[in-house]
């Protein structure tokens, strides 16, 4: 804490009531933080941003109505100083990138939140950034490579949809396009142009390396 | 006075839970446990007369961990307190000896009206949960005790 005796205005967004519940109960057992209000969608966190001023806003993603990257990013436009924390369940490479292209300065995983909670807010608090660290190891590892090289595979990454993206890891994970178009909900003919349109953009000619692709781009886990 | 446990791999889960049951102090939390290896140590140790259980955790999941507790002690209530609205998730669960269902969603309103519903003997569905799935699944079990 920046002087001990400041209170921090802490905005808790998240459409769960008992999440929402949960982390005020983790944040405000923190002497000194304080949560000035609660969204239960991502219009309302921009809406209250507004109206409350809070130092901090502690976001879920998924949100009903307007998510929580595309809040973090209003929030961050009209109040550039205010700390963002985003909370996720799972973790992906895109997303991190998403979150930091956003605005958010703090990213942890919720199956982190009773390690990293805290920790994350007192960063943001200090203006300082906190990211779980896969993300950390991440954002180092993509910034290294961009000053040296440029990966020809992120640029290509950057031309996927959010569609396919979701493809990628059902056809790492093993599905067959039968099997994506029920996870989906779309049709067999369908789930297999976007597989044809994926391996076109990425330049590949088997799952195999599709596979690879997702592992190394931690779409799945190896 | 029933003695909770309360299992959950994520932290502000378990403490959403305990705040909500903190106005009811006849409702008496006696452990918490983030993974269900744990719960089932802890259920053997603790004897509760309640749990409520997550069901995605990561290693042993809320259905099994639900199952090798009932072998044990055939008579705590188990709860299982989820995000999911498949039939067969409760279909599932109730076949694993839980005798309620409960969606994150409703917990803030509906937790104690299903711990209530458990611990008299009775079953517990979210009132989400479509209701001929809920009654067909309450007919199998009840024909099963």
């Amino acid at each position: 804490m920046r002087s001990g005796t400041k209170t921090v205005k802490i905005l808790v967004a998240d459409d769960h009531d008992i999440i929402r519940r949960g982390l005020k109960q983790l944040l405000t057992s923190r002497s000194g933080w304080e949560v000035c209000g609660e969204a239960k969608t991502g219009r309302e966190a921009v809406a209250l941003a507004e109206q409350l001023k809070p130092e901090i806003v502690v976001m879920d993603i998924s949100m009903p109505d307007l998510n929580g990257l595309e809040a973090a990013r209003r929030i961050h436009k009209s109040f550039p100083k205010m700390g963002i924390l985003i909370l996720t369940l799972h973790f992906s490479d895109q997303l991190v990138r998403d979150i930091v292209e956003a605005g958010a300065r703090a990213y942890i995983m919720k199956s982190d939140a009773d390690r990293d909670l805290v920790s994350a807010v007192e960063a943001l608090a200090n203006h300082r950034t906190f990211f779980t660290s896969r993300a950390a190891e991440m954002l180092l590892n993509g910034f290294t490579n961009q000053n040296s090289v440029p990966d020809p595979e992120a640029h290509l990454r950057n031309r996927l949809t959010s569609r396919e993206r979701e493809i990628v890891q059902l056809l790492a994970e093993g599905k067959s396009s039968k099997e994506v178009a029920v996870a989906l909900g779309i049709s067999v003919k369908t789930a297999e142009t976007h597989r044809a349109n994926i391996m076109r953009k990425l330049e590949m000619h088997s799952v195999s390396e599709v596979v690879r692709y997702a592992v190394k781009n931690q779409i799945i886990e190896a | 006075m029933p003695r909770v446990l309360i299992v959950d791999d994520h932290a502000f889960i378990r403490r959403g839970v305990q705040t909500i049951l903190h106005p009811f102090p006849e409702w008496e939390f006696c452990g918490e446990a983030d993974n269900g290896r744990d719960a089932i140590r802890m259920a053997d140790e603790l004897k509760p007369e309640i749990i409520i259980m997550d069901v995605s955790m990561p290693g042993l999941n809320g259905i099994e961990a639900t199952r090798a507790i009932r072998k044990t002690q055939p008579a705590v209530k188990i709860v299982l307190l989820t995000l999911h609205e498949s039939a067969d998730l409760v279909r599932n669960a109730f076949r694993a000896g839980a005798r309620g269902y409960l969606l994150k969603t409703d917990a803030e309103q509906e937790l104690v009206r299903a711990l209530t519903a458990v611990i008299g003997d009775g079953t517990y569905i979210s009132p989400k949960i479509d209701s001929e799935i809920a009654r067909s699944v309450i007919n199998e079990v009840s024909c099963h005790h």
